[in-house]
């Protein structure tokens, strides 16, 4: 058996690891705030240029469809993969449940005679693709914390002008959607060719609430430059939003997914303190008990 | 004179930057310099990187360094969506450099004509823009 000062020493590492743990849990909890209110503070922008995006395809009529990025290429051999981790880990699943759904997604394309090309944000995606011996063409760390919207923007160039140019036919996002502090799910979605109905779409219920269509006819709206024009140049911004608005969820869920983790470590360790202190305490009594037979014993021997 | 004021709102992916009533706003849009007035009628334009003045009155002026954008007055107000708005003292100018510097590369080593020297020139003309708001 341990020995008292064996186990006392045990559970005062238990209890720094807990303290540890406990700042960590507090810590990812103020960051989660913070990152709720970027997804919060996205909100209004991007349903505005979704509305400018309607109207100017509206007017642009049938110009609308020959833009590029609406345009799928006639074969589709290679996809990219744009995996969204964070960059550290401490965060239970988090980065490897993305990682894993890409792999996967890797090894369909493969079945099916397309070859995925990678695309990485966060620390823990770049290295961890790396490590299995994949090539990353686009890698892109350092602000899985805090992402801004350049950020996004410049993981969305790439793509984009990847597309536009014809190295990739398709691209597919990955990342882990934010539900509510204790949940995130793993989503995919097809970011390119991005599909007509999401531009010109019917609007949603939400939509449609705040804002009844007039029956009436329209003021005339002068546009500068042309509808094609402007709408050239929304295009792109759906995908800058799509990848940021990822981004954004992605980093509220690592800080979700970090405070449970860090809340289930600090609630084992208190159970392991609990089962320490009683082992020291049997520990203890065991030695009494061993001296104190002792001393009979010993009396025993003088009479 | 006071002039008749309308609200302005400015907003980027990141939140909004500013909400409040004006008396003009001013900025560059892709065919030359605009300025609205209340009352102006409906328009939707394409923003170019430039200075965004918004006139709370003659003297009141708030300025911004502004990214790719749109603007779209109707019903007498004002909504300006761009990618970024930078109050000019929080201006980062050595970053900005760098980053200038990085797109004149980019465009120098792009195909000529390809999608790739199309973005590396629009980024030069973004930061070109905010260094000159900086001054």
């Amino acid at each position: 058996m341990a020995s008292q000062r064996d186990v006392r020493n045990r559970i005062s590492s238990v209890k720094n690891i807990q303290k540890i743990t406990r700042a960590l849990e507090t810590v990812a909890g103020a960051r989660l705030r913070r990152a709720e209110q970027r997804i919060e503070a996205l909100r209004p922008y991007a349903e505005a240029i979704r509305r400018m995006t309607r109207q100017a395809a509206e007017a642009a009529g049938a110009e609308a469809t020959r833009l590029p990025l609406l345009t799928e290429h006639e074969s589709e051999k290679n996809v990219a993969l744009l995996l969204i981790t964070g960059d550290r880990g401490l965060a239970g699943a988090f980065n490897s449940q993305v990682i894993r759904a890409g792999v996967r997604a890797a090894a369909e394309l493969t079945d099916s005679q397309r070859s995925p090309v990678w695309y990485a944000t966060g620390r823990r995606g770049v290295s961890s693709l790396t490590f299995r011996g994949y090539d990353v063409k686009g890698s892109y760390t350092g602000f899985a914390d805090r992402p801004g919207y350049a950020d996004a923007r410049s993981v969305a160039d790439d793509l984009m002008t990847g597309y536009i140019d014809g190295q990739i036919d398709r691209v597919e996002l990955i990342f882990n959607g934010y539900i509510s502090p204790l949940s995130q799910r793993v989503r995919r979605e097809t970011l390119l060719p991005l599909s007509q109905a999401t531009v010109t779409g019917v609007p949603d219920d939400a939509e449609r609430d705040a804002e009844p269509e007039p029956d009436g006819p329209q003021a005339l709206v002068e546009y500068e430059p042309g509808p094609e024009e402007i709408l050239r140049r929304l295009i792109p911004d759906y995908i800058e939003i799509s990848i940021y608005r990822a981004l954004v969820e992605s980093a509220a869920g690592f800080f979700g997914a970090q405070m449970t983790a860090m809340r289930s470590a600090s609630d084992n360790a208190g159970e392991l303190i609990t089962d320490l202190t009683l082992q020291m305490n049997r520990a203890r009594q065991a030695e009494i008990t061993q001296e104190i037979m002792e001393v009979v014993a010993g009396a025993e021997g003088l009479t | 004179m006071a002039r008749t004021s309308f609200p302005a709102e400015v907003l980027t992916p990141e939140g909004e930057v500013f909400s409040e009533e004006v008396e003009m706003l001013s900025t560059r849009t892709a065919v030359g310099s605009i300025g609205i007035l209340a009352n102006h009628e409906p328009v939707l334009a394409m923003l170019e990187p430039a200075e965004l003045r918004l006139y709370r009155s003659d003297s009141d002026i708030v300025r911004f360094a502004q990214a790719e954008g749109y603007l779209q007055f109707s019903e007498n107000r004002a909504l300006v969506l761009v990618e970024e708005a930078i109050a000019p003292d929080a201006l980062d100018r050595p970053t900005i450099e760098t980053k200038l510097s990085e797109a004149r590369a980019g465009a120098e080593r792009a195909d000529e004509g390809s999608e790739e020297q199309a973005r590396a020139e629009r980024d030069i003309r973004r930061y070109e823009a905010f260094l000159a708001v900086g001054g």
